[in-house]
């Protein structure tokens, strides 16, 4: 073995208390609804284990879906490059987004994650890759999955859900069988826009998931009422899709060159996307955010969003104040 | 909430406006100089519609929605659209229709004697007829070279130029506009429903994409409606 320490690694009396406070802070994580590891980066850890995820994640919809085109290929590849590099995790997408699976297979190739064996490079760990099963898409759940893998190009996906809850018994059931075979992490449900929150409340209620996928955002705060509390008690992993509502709400407030208030600078929002999608990730059932974006000045403004501080509870209340005042 | 009312057409789309032009522009780049012969057929059977050579029209022009079913939708367009494929069949469908007209040869000219003389003779019903045929001819020239032109004149250059035989929105047009001249009662709605049930999706995808096209493509179908309505309550002969 190479022993190799030298002087500047070799542990200090002032490393150890550092590294003894940090264990210390660690034990206690789980009690707390997010924290920030040593980049500064904001992480959630998920139910009941210890997998933690960033709060800023990316959406597919639309976005990713832009077929063999080589240049815009190209292009998608330095967005995935850039989502890595600024400590991103959750990658969303569904058969309903046409190539956009298989853009992001192309993606992951480039930057060498995807296939098994390929040489670990430091994006490789953060990669948390969420895919759904539809069932307009055809198949059967089991051939859907196997397709998408092949497309993502990765040997498994890390959460699977059933898109806007089409056939959810069944699909569940598979999805449940494929968890129990370990060849998936987590399983979930998605909705969005508000719709069928009655139905979904009663699968979180009396199903087994791990994660459920709804729109929740400072306009659109339905979720708070019932489906946020439940999925806090029941240890149920919450992705907020449709942050920016489509895009109509930053694109809104930028266009009418609305400012920001002088306060949120204390809790980091220094950009209308640090604004909204904080408010988002603050909330303590709220595990991330999935924006979607062709631009990359786009997204490293959403990537901002998951950096220390974070938002009070006071400051959230404050947020929703001046938000539908304006 | 309710779940169906909350749904928007942008829902149910799902590229961006410059992936779809993108894809316009690279079937253009690929299929380069295939236009001329899209043009050049296009504008034949334009003229042997005039001439009443119905066999002819579908003749020609039923390998060229055979050709859009295959390169326009299978090859490209399913990739950015699950539904695609669907739409490509629906193309199919065509060509195999167009071919059995062609084989059948049905056109105005073979109107049945009861329905030509309760309408013969009437100056208003030619006039009509005519007006329904007037509105074909407008249509076909719509499809034939007021689509090409709208990306360049738009600003968006050439390689964007939606062309008959290449490009669905153009063909769909084109034979819209030739099925008024030649056909009349079901035989009309028959050839016009897939085209018109095209244009009508892509009218609707073009305007969530806020594109100059749109404009063109719903005028045409309303357009369309009017001649398959004057041509269904005036199927005579002589106009
Ligand atoms: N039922 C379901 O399962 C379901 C339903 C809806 C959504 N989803 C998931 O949730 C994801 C997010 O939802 P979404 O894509 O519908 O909408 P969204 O993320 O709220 O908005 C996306 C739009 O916002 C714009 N945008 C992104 N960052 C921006 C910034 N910093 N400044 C200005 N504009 C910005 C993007 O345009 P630019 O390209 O110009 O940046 C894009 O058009 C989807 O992609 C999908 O993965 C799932």
């Amino acid at each position: 073995m190479n022993n190799s320490f030298t002087g500047s690694n070799r542990l200090t009396r002032r490393h150890s208390l550092k590294l003894l406070a940090a264990a210390m802070a660690a034990s206690l994580l789980p009690a707390w609804p997010g924290f920030a590891a040593g980049s500064g980066r904001w992480q959630k850890t998920i139910g009941a284990g210890n997998k933690t995820l960033p709060v800023i994640g990316m959406g597919t919809w639309r976005t990713f879906n832009v077929g063999n085109d080589a240049r815009l290929l190209a292009a998608r590849t330095e967005l995935v490059k850039a989502f890595f590099e600024l400590g991103g995790g959750m990658i969303d997408s569904s058969p309903m987004y046409g190539s956009a699976p298989d853009v992001m297979g192309h993606a992951l190739s480039q930057l060498g994650i995807a296939q098994p064996g390929a040489a670990q490079s430091d994006m490789v760990g953060s990669l948390f890759a969420a895919e759904k099963v539809w069932s307009p898409a055809g198949g059967s759940a089991r051939e859907q999955i196997a397709d998408l893998q092949q497309r993502w190009k990765i040997p498994q996906f890390d959460l699977l859900q059933v898109h806007n809850l089409a056939d959810w018994r069944e699909h569940l059931a598979v999805l449940r069988e494929l968890k129990a075979a370990g060849k998936v992490g987590y399983i979930g449900i998605t909705t969005s826009h508000g719709r069928r929150h009655s139905e979904v409340e009663q699968i979180m209620a009396s199903e087994n998931i791990d994660f459920v996928q709804l729109t929740y955002n400072i306009s659109e705060r339905e979720a708070e009422n019932r489906l946020l509390p439940l999925a806090k008690e029941k240890g149920i992993a919450v992705i907020a899709n449709r942050p920016y509502n489509g895009g109509s709400l930053i694109n809104n407030l930028k266009r009418r060159g609305e400012r920001l208030p002088g306060w949120a600078a204390e809790c980091g929002c220094t950009s209308w996307a640090e604004f909204l999608l904080k408010f988002i990730v603050s909330h303590p059932a709220i595990s991330c955010a999935i924006p979607a974006t062709t631009r990359l000045e786009h997204l490293q403004e959403n990537m901002r969003a998951g950096l220390n501080p974070m938002p009070s509870a006071e400051n959230r209340k404050q947020m929703v104040r001046f938000f539908d005042a304006l | 909430m309710n779940s169906y009312a909350s749904y928007q057409l942008q829902d149910f789309i799902p590229f961006s406006a410059d992936v779809y032009f993108r894809l316009l522009e690279r079937i253009s780049e690929t299929w380069w100089p295939l236009h001329l012969l899209g043009l050049a057929l296009g504008a034949a059977a334009l003229l042997l519609a005039l001439k009443k050579r119905d066999r002819l029209v579908w003749l020609l022009i039923a390998p060229v929605w055979a050709f859009v079913a295959a390169v326009f939708f299978m090859q490209h367009y399913a990739q950015l659209n699950w539904a695609g494929h669907y739409v490509g069949y629906a193309f199919l469908a065509q060509a195999i229709l167009l071919l059995l007209l062609a084989l059948a040869g049905v056109s105005r000219g073979k109107v049945p004697a009861a329905k030509m003389s309760a309408v013969a003779g009437s100056r208003p019903a030619v006039i009509m007829v005519r007006l329904g045929i007037a509105i074909g001819f407008g249509i076909a020239l719509t499809g034939l070279l007021a689509l090409p032109l709208m990306a360049p004149l738009s600003g968006a250059g050439w390689w964007q130029a939606q062309v008959f035989g290449l490009h669905a929105d153009p063909t769909a047009i084109t034979t819209l506009g030739l099925a008024l001249m030649l056909l009349w009662g079901w035989r009309l709605w028959l050839v016009a429903f897939i085209p018109m049930l095209w244009l009508l999706l892509s009218g609707l995808t073009l305007s969530v994409l806020q594109a100059t096209e749109a404009w063109l493509v719903f005028p045409v179908l309303a357009a369309a409606l009017v001649g398959i309505a004057v041509l269904c309550r005036y199927p005579a002969k002589k106009a």
